[in-house]
């Protein structure tokens, strides 16, 4: 079997899964020695952009710049993993979405002016190419991209958790920040894999992993509305990481 | 552990209550002793401890039932290589003693004996359920708690000590060749019945009995439940429910689980894990290319019918043993003490019926 040729790359994010591979310290001897590394500007200097069996792609697309690096990135790719919650949702930087850019420009860098081109709505990968495979997390967990990997080179899809932050505060045995102490926790509409993280040190689950497939954001508004929290509070607390949730009205 | 039982009054002994402190030390001799701490504030847990002072005899049920003792609720089963085969990681030999089981969670260990015992044996869960000791406690119900209503408010057999409050001393019932081996090897500690223990111990049984708040009339249940098939409830519950797991990860009785296969780097080894699943899963009705219960509602639902309807046809009785867990997890309030009453076509809840 011949080395697949890999690239990882970072559209507009905080390198923060870059850095999560880098540091899966006693992993990355395996990984780099499984695979054809091509390219990893992050961390090695000679990179080659020609064709890869596997792309990783870190980062939302916030510039012009972004959404033609991602198109050439899926030209050359047999493969294209989105990895983190940026990559997979729109993470951070899509939660401008929806905010006057004019306003922010000023706010952020006393200017006018679009200086670094990115006046347009952040997306997430899938909003503009075809995306094979997500791993999301913020950043991504160092045991699902090994699993990633590992599927990848045996040419199957790793069996990622499908279900919500609370079946794993569940398995932990975590008192509820919910239904016990009345907090605002994303737990029941965020994707598990992180291990329950935030609730197990007593904090609410922010949904830095982006959303389950079907989150029932309407159920967990009537739950947290009869707790006194607005309609508001709730879609800031859901869209930090996910600018996409919607919160049906009832009928 | 659970083994002959052995008939009549010589079953029965009374500890001090002074004396349980000294019972978890010589316990702990015996094996590794489990029992219910406080973790968190109102969560408790079975944790490995014979200190008494830990102990939340008062407790109530534990965040996860203690069938995790048998069952995990994640397991590697296997490792593969190329060269080797599949490898079993190696099980501790090693008695576990699971001290202060309440009846609704020493019954839902038969009912999962019923379904590991079935036409393919699970060899795993036995060799955890034979190396591991039960000693009941008894308990006082809340709101939550149903056992009353499901049969389970008390126990004949499936513990080897079973210790009942009855204020000076400890009723215990001896139910094993290996309780009765702990209670010969403490003499001291256990004495026989005393003047007027087992009128004691009569009365506070009915007061227990009449202690359940919560109700649900069981009989032909299952035929109700069919009746219902397509009562508006169903989705109305699915409308609140977040398809979060909770009810049947806590639940002591359910046994689902999912498979999963990884690869690991080298490209010629991996390993097979089983870990807990949920039927309020979407995922767990998926097949390829289709789900069968695409719907919340239609899962919610399933959870109901399995334990309610399915269960008692195979096995005789429903899988619910009204521990309450289910209750007292879900952030949506879906409560099935409600749900079976609303069934019913019932919405009061009393005693009488
Ligand atoms: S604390 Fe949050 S994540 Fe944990 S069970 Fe409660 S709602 Fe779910
Ligand atoms: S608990 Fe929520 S916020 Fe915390 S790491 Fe997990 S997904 Fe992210
Ligand atoms: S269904 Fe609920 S009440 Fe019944 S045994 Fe399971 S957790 Fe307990
Ligand atoms: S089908 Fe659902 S209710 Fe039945 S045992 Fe499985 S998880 Fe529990
Ligand atoms: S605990 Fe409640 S919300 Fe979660 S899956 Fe069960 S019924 Fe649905």
């Amino acid at each position: 079997m011949s080395k697949p040729r890999v690239g990882i790359f970072g559209l507009t994010s905080c390198a923060g899964d870059q850095l999560a591979i880098l540091n899966c310290e006693d992993e990355l001897l395996d990984i780099i020695g499984a695979v054809d590394l091509k390219s990893f500007v992050m961390a090695q200097s000679d990179n080659e952009e020609k064709e890869f069996d596997v792309a990783f792609v870190e980062g939302a697309v916030v510039t012009e710049e972004n959404e033609e690096k991602l198109r050439e990135v899926r030209e050359k790719s047999a493969i294209l993993v989105a990895i983190g919650t940026c990559a997979c949702w729109g993470g951070i930087p899509a939660s401008a979405n929806g905010i006057e850019r004019v306003e922010l420009y000023r706010q952020v860098y006393d200017t006018e002016e679009d200086y670094f081109k990115c006046g347009r709505t952040v997306l997430p990968l899938k909003e503009i190419v075809r995306v094979d495979l997500s791993v999301p997390g913020c950043p991504i967990e160092k045991d699902q991209i090994i699993a990633a990997v590992g599927s990848l080179l045996h040419g199957v899809s790793p069996v990622l958790p499908t279900y919500a932050v609370c079946t794993e505060c569940r398995f932990k045995e975590n008192r509820c920040l919910l239904v016990k102490d009345d907090l605002l926790c994303c737990g029941p509409i965020t994707l598990a894999g992180c291990g329950a993280r935030c609730p197990s040190h007593g904090l609410p689950c922010k949904g830095c992993r982006g959303p389950v497939e079907e989150p029932n954001a309407a159920s967990e508004f009537d739950i947290l509305k009869e707790k006194g929290y607005t309609r508001h509070d709730l879609e800031k607390a859901f869209r930090t990481f996910a600018y996409s949730i919607e919160i049906p009205e009832r009928a | 552990m659970v083994a002959r039982t052995i008939p009549s009054h010589a079953n029965i002994r009374l500890l001090a209550k002074k004396n349980l402190g000294d019972l978890l030390e010589v316990l702990g001799r015996w094996g590794t002793v489990y029992a219910p701490v406080e973790k968190q504030p109102d969560v408790y847990t079975f944790a490995e401890t014979t200190d008494l002072s830990a102990i939340a005899l008062g407790y109530l049920r534990t965040a996860l039932p203690p069938k995790r003792f048998m069952y995990p609720p994640e397991e590697r089963l296997y490792n593969f290589t190329l060269s080797k085969g599949f490898e079993e990681p190696p099980q501790s030999e090693d008695r576990q003693i699971l001290f202060g089981v309440h009846p609704c969670d020493i019954h839902a260990f038969s009912i999962l004996d019923l379904v590991f015992a079935g036409p393919y044996p699970e060899p795993r869960y036995f060799k955890r359920r034979r190396r591991t000791a039960i000693i009941g406690l008894d308990c006082l119900p809340d709101v939550n708690c149903f056992c009353y209503s499901m049969d389970t408010d008390s126990v004949e057999r499936g513990f080897d000590l079973f210790l009942t409050d009855i204020g000076e001393d400890y009723f215990v019932r001896v139910g094993s060749s290996w309780g009765e081996e702990v209670v010969r090897a403490c003499k001291d500690l256990f004495t026989g019945l005393k003047e007027g223990s087992i009128e004691e111990y009569k009365r506070r049984a009915d007061a227990r009995s009449r202690m359940f708040e919560s109700h649900v009339e069981m009989s032909d249940m299952p035929q109700i439940m069919e009746l219902e098939f397509s009562n508006p409830l169903w989705e109305e519950l699915g409308e609140k429910c977040l398809s979060c797991g909770s009810c049947s990860i806590v639940c002591p009785t359910c046994y689902c689980y999912d498979i999963i296969d990884q690869f690991d780097l080298k490209g010629d080894s991996g390993s097979r894990t089983r870990r807990w699943d949920s039927c309020l899963f979407k995922e767990f009705a998926q097949v390829a290319g289709f789900n069968f219960r695409q719907d919340r509602s239609t899962r919610v639902k399933l959870r109901y019918y399995h334990k309610q309807i399915a269960f008692v046809e195979e096995y005789g009785r429903s899988s619910c043993v009204g521990c309450g867990r289910c209750i007292e997890t879900c952030p949506a309030k879906i409560n099935i003490i409600e749900v079976l009453n609303e069934i019913r076509g019932k919405k009061v809840m009393s005693h009488a019926g």
